[in-house]
């Protein structure tokens, strides 16, 4: 018997569907050893750092010249840099765009341009050809006027499909709202596209596509030799300037949570995105453990926190990510998804309470390991591209990681702890300082106003834009201006108002003034003295950049660069119709032209606009719905063909001797951007014109 | 800028195969109907598995339509061995990601894993053929994220209803009347039983193709193949192993007349009782019958012209034509024919109707190819102004060209030259040649025309482009839409 039972045993592994207990799973095999090759780098004369990573496995080599460049403000012609990267396409000195087109469609290769990469893909066989044609297009693209006007068409038109596509829109609002007066705020328009001419292509194409600081990255079927050789031959004569590397800011980092609403109607989805700049750069020590957090926070896969809350728990959408964008010029994290319409406001309930919940304690072990795995084996699987290896060694020189950054990548990011973990939610996530953009059905907006800071939505359009929706005023102009100059004054009538005026002899005021351009602050003082005198001057390191006067009769100005102009007759006349320390109050009397615009939503609020002309400029003066004080001003000038506009906001009110006035303003002069603060505000103080003239 | 609004359909609908690298693989039958494909390579170590289910939209009910593609959502909910949540998890934890996608035609699921976890993919796999939980809670969530998915990708994308508009009015007969998505009525209407029964119909291994591609073992993956996969019941056995895992014993005894006490209860398909060996031999031995639709034989007979008002600002023509289906000989002229029509910036339509008349913002043409029948679509966006009628008539005018003169023999070497890049480009990956084999096999009969296409491409002459053009671009029997935008 003891023999048979032996046989049993023997046989029964071998029994091909014997008793497998199938609720035990696999134990994996011994982990593979992942190897990454090192990718060849050399630099040539002209400037060009080359990459090169072999790879042998299919016949086929691709060729990706990158420009050094930073990105750069294109302020009223956004989208100057995409247009011209649409248009590199368009054909040389010696191949017509029809030529080009085809000479590369003959080989059955891929090659395009965008406003700072040339990407060839060919077979090798054909690497020769491919090559020739590409530097042609580098060193000689031509711009026609003919392919510019009709390529500038074919963009107004594709720009209206935006106003279709939820995500676009969505994505150009967080853009604008967290990066203004930064280039990745830039959206463009049909009007910037509109400013943009083909001599600014030219410039544009001449400033960045230059050899120094430039990247070729070479991937595929071909050796070093090779490289070496076709470099020397197709990219050798290239000559350019130093690329152009501008310092931008951060970002905006915001003080309560903001929410932005782009109608779309018809939607029968939410398109959700919360945001927030984060301060950091690529290549950054937290860089790592920053993405961890994100991919246990929501960064892919099925089992982060907002996709197992979303979608697995409440069903409410398909998807909800975050993405984290860590770039060299401005970082931040990107929450979203497309909920409908119904549960808008109870899927932002959800990604506030999962952002603030990630920063109350460490995360658990499993989520921990989970996204670590998920990681390592991602990285793993970014592998199986040649191009992968490529971009790690771009990485390393653009980012100025250490040499084995990607040999010891798994370690370190097997040493990241929960702690870490924690700390990095503490020090960049926030639920308190978010922006939300909304793109979806008008009928959700009452439900959001509950997330805003202030219970103010500000509505942006498709691309991104304040939007200027006017309604009919329902008082006069001159009941607005009453308004107005009983608010600033704290008076309850024009009597009072006037016998508060008539005491005023003086008025004088200083801000200091900074912006992200310049390391020091400016102060910039402003007098007034009656019946019509006035004086203004910006000062900074000692020194006055510039000043103007006007006495009553005669007025100058004076800057460094132009040295004193006197003011022209026009300017003289003007200066007769808005004068006072409140121009409005003269407005009836002084000859000046002025109208009411209607309503118009600012920034969340209802404001009367007020038009003004004193025959050298166009003013629109806006004024607060409800308290009628005066929040901006926006003043554009005609010089020949140029317009040129000025704006200024005006907050923080406050009463000096009886009257309002405001004590912080941020100033757009052209795109320059200052922001304000007031040092002194003084009434019928000692002031001197002379310092002004 | 987005250029490319169709990058994504037209992405899918492109050549699914074939390289001039020769792609190796090894391939058998399990006793039980599962296909098996095995492609060994080594280049990094990663693992592909896959299994596609030979069931798409056009095996549902005309009454319950939407059912493939929900199920595609169903099986990552769990089965009797992994949790509800965890079958992702356990990927995802293992430094693999995985998907599904559904088609009219097909059901593809697939994991790609670091090559030391493969036989954990196995198991995954064996366990979402086997005994996937089909139940209420599962139902309800997933019910909930399908609409969401249907919200997103077609209601609320410019221009994303155009394939559901076509098919229906090109197929009145065929089942690809409807779109995978298919009607949320329907999903909303179906009971617990109507899910069990597609699963009992369609998940079974007969309806199975198993293509696993990357750094592998073939010895050694055959084996854990045979522990995983062999053991899986044959015929309606898996249906009598499903009832009596979810029956309870007095509905199961009362369904087939034995108690459930006879059988293994750890591994059914080694229960040793000589009644459940019996029943389990009987049920092994009926087979399955898997409901497939009659070929489409539908003839389109008239023009059928129609108005869609959708969330848009640029209006949009779109116009189909019948096209054979996808295993047809001529598909590799057709497929030639709308290469020369829209393919890169040189082709014929770009040139005209774009560049040189300035009447679209993009115009595009290609084949929707598929297992029983194929519509040929020519679609532009118009430009801003242009009228959607002028871009018909400059469609019309390329069509005529297209069918009285020849493509010139320079047009003709740049389309080849082209087909020859595409192929070598495809295969990259050990996910794409999974897929590529396994399709393979199922729709043309044989993995190994992944290793055959470009020759089917090569052997098209000018003569044949002409021809099918004349053929299938039938000016009076073909469906034409106009996208217009929806009054504000």
């Amino acid at each position: 018997m003891k023999k048979i039972f032996l046989v049993f045993g023997l046989i029964a592994p071998a029994v091909l569907f014997g008793q497998l207990d199938r609720s035990i799973k696999p134990t994996p095999a011994k982990a593979p050893t992942i190897n990454i090759k090192d990718s060849e780098v050399f630099t040539t004369e002209n400037g060009i750092t080359v990459i090169l990573s072999e790879n042998h496995k299919l016949p086929k080599v691709a060729f990706n010249l990158v420009m050094g460049n930073n990105p750069i403000p294109e302020g009223n012609k956004a989208g100057l840099s995409d247009l011209t990267g649409s248009l590199i396409m368009s054909g040389t000195t010696s191949r017509t765009k029809d030529v080009l087109d085809n000479e590369i469609d003959y080989i059955g290769a891929t090659l395009n341009a965008s406003k700072n990469n040339l990407f060839l893909s060919c077979l090798t066989k054909h690497m020769d050809k491919g090559l020739n044609i590409m530097s042609d297009v580098l060193m000689n693209a031509n711009f026609p006027q003919t392919e510019f006007d009709r390529v500038k068409k074919q963009t107004e038109s594709s720009l209206m499909t935006a106003k279709s596509d939820p995500g676009t829109m969505a994505d150009n609002a967080e853009r604008v709202v967290n990066f203004p007066n930064h280039p990745y705020g830039e959206n463009m328009t049909e009007a910037t596209l509109g400013n943009i001419t083909l001599e600014d292509v030219n410039a544009y194409y001449r400033a960045i596509f230059t050899p120094q600081g430039s990247y070729l990255v070479v991937v595929g079927d071909i050796t070093k030799e090779q490289v070496t050789k076709m470099v020397a031959q197709y990219f050798g004569a290239w000559k350019g300037n130093p690329a152009i590397m501008l310092p931008m800011g951060k970002g905006q980092f915001n003080q309560g949570n903001r929410v932005i609403f782009v109608k779309k109607p018809g939607a029968v989805q939410s398109v959700i995105q919360v945001s927030f700049p984060m301060d950091i750069v690529t290549g950054d020590k937290n860089q790592l453990p920053l993405n961890v957090l994100n991919g246990i926070f929501g960064g892919g896969g099925f089992g982060t926190r907002l996709m197992q809350n979303l979608r697995e728990d409440k069903a409410y959408t398909y998807g909800c990510y975050s993405s984290l964008n860590v770039t060299e010029n401005g970082s931040w994290l990107s929450i979203g998804g497309n909920f409908r319409n119904a549960v808008t406001d109870s899927a932002i309930t959800q990604i506030l309470f999962e952002l603030d919940n990630i920063t109350k304690g460490t995360v658990k072990d499993e989520e921990l390991n989970l996204t670590k795995s998920s990681m390592a084996g991602g990285f793993a699987r970014s592998l199986e591209r040649p191009q992968t290896i490529a971009q790690f060694a771009l990485n390393i020189i653009k980012n100025k990681l250490s040499k084995d950054y990607y040999q010891t990548y798994l370690q370190r990011l097997d040493a990241i702890t929960k702690e870490d973990v924690l700390a990095m939610a503490k020090q960049y996530f926030t639920a308190q300082n978010c922006n939300i953009v909304v793109v979806g059905n008008e009928e959700v907006l009452e439900r959001l106003k509950q997330f805003d800071a202030d219970g103010r939505i500000e509505l942006l359009d498709a691309f991104g834009q304040e939007v200027k929706d006017v309604k009919k005023a329902d008082i006069s102009k001159e009941k607005l201006i009453e308004n107005y100059l009983l608010s600033v004054s704290n008076s309850t009538s024009m009597k009072e108002f006037g016998k508060k005026m008539k005491k005023v002899k003086a008025y004088e005021e200083k801000f200091e003034l900074t912006m992200a351009q310049i390391p020091f602050p400016l102060t910039a003082t402003k007098i007034w003295m009656t019946p019509n005198m006035e004086g203004q001057k910006i000062e900074g390191q000692g020194m006055v950049l510039q000043k103007t006067y006007f006495d009553g009769k005669a007025g100058a100005s004076s800057s460094m660069q132009t040295g004193k102009v006197e003011m022209t007759a026009e300017e003289l006349t003007a200066k007769t119709k808005s004068f006072g320390l409140f121009p409005e109050m003269n407005f009836a009397t002084s000859g000046i032209t002025y109208e009411i615009v209607g309503i118009e939503n600012v920034k969340g609020v209802d404001a009367y606009v007020l038009k003004s002309n004193d025959g050298t400029a166009e003013t629109f003066d806006y004024f607060d719905a409800k308290t009628f004080l005066k929040m901006k001003s926006l003043t554009i000038r005609k010089e020949g063909d140029q317009t040129s506009e000025s704006g200024v906001n005006y907050s923080d009110y406050k009463a000096v001797e009886g009257f309002m006035f405001p004590h912080a303003m941020e100033m757009n002069m052209g795109g320059a951007v200052f922001s304000g603060k007031a040092t002194t505000i003084t009434l019928n103080g000692k002031v001197d014109l002379n310092s002004f003239k | 800028m987005k250029k490319l609004f169709f990058s994504g359909i037209l992405a899918t609908v492109a050549f699914g195969t074939q390289a001039q690298k020769k792609i190796d693989y090894v391939e058998y039958d399990l006793p039980n109907g599962i296909h098996v494909i095995l492609h060994e390579e080594h280049a990094t170590p990663i693992v592909a598995v896959s299994i596609l289910y030979h069931v798409g939209s056009k095996n549902e009910k005309t009454d319950k339509t939407g059912f493939a593609h929900f199920f595609e959502h169903l099986l990552f909910e769990g089965s009797k061995n992994i949790e509800r949540g965890k079958y992702s998890e356990m990927v995802e934890k293992n430094g693999g990601a995985l998907n599904a996608n559904t088609s009219q035609d097909r059901t593809y699921y697939f994991e790609i894993l670091p090559s030391n976890q493969l036989e954990l993919g196995l198991w995954l796999e064996s366990e979402r053929l086997l005994h996937a939980k089909v139940e209420n809670t599962g139902i309800e969530t997933q019910r909930s994220v399908v609409k969401e998915e249907k919200r997103q990708r077609v209601d609320n994308q410019p221009y994303a209803s155009f394939i559901t508009e076509m098919f229906k009015r090109m197929f009145t007969v065929h089942p690809y009347n409807w779109v995978p998505i298919g009607s949320m009525e329907h999903l909303n209407a179906a009971q617990e039983e109507d899910y069990v029964n597609f699963y009992k119909t369609f998940y079974v291994p007969s309806n199975a193709t198993l293509s696993i591609a990357g750094d592998l073992n073939i010895e050694e993956t055959k084996k854990w193949i045979q522990k995983y996969f062999a053991s899986v019941p044959k015929g309606q056995a898996i249906n009598l192993m499903r009832d009596f895992e979810n029956n309870t014993d007095a509905d199961f005894e009362k369904k087939y007349g034995i108690a459930k006490s006879k059988f293994n209860a750890k591994d059914f398909m080694a229960s040793t009782s000589p009644e459940a060996k019996k029943i389990i031999a009987q049920y092994a031995a009926k087979a399955i019958d898997i409901p497939r639709p009659k070929k489409d034989t539908e003839k389109l007979t008239g023009v059928v012209k129609d108005i869609v008002y959708d969330n848009i600002q640029l209006p949009a023509i779109f116009v189909g034509y019948k096209f054979p289906e996808q295993t047809h000989p001529d598909i590799y002229a057709l497929d030639m024919l709308n290469e020369v029509l829209s393919g890169g910036s040189s082709s014929r339509m770009n040139k005209t109707i774009v560049e040189k008349k300035e009447m679209a913002v993009q115009a595009f043409s290609f084949n929707y190819g598929l297992e029983d029948a194929g519509v040929g679509i020519i679609a532009a966006i118009a430009a801003n102004g242009v009228n959607l009628d002028s871009i018909q008539k400059e469609f019309d005018a390329q069509i005529d060209l297209m069918k009285t003169t020849l493509i010139s023999q320079e047009e003709f070497e740049k389309v080849r030259n082209s087909f020859e890049n595409n192929l070598v480009s495809s295969n990259a990956s050990v996910a794409g040649i999974a897929e590529n084999l396994a399709d393979n096999h199922v729709y043309y009969g044989s993995a190994s025309r992944v290793n055959t296409q470009l020759a089917g491409y090569l052997k098209v002459t000018r003569e044949d482009i002409q021809r099918v053009a004349q053929k299938y671009f039938t000016q009076d029997a073909r469906v034409i839409l106009h996208y217009l935008p929806k009054e504000k």
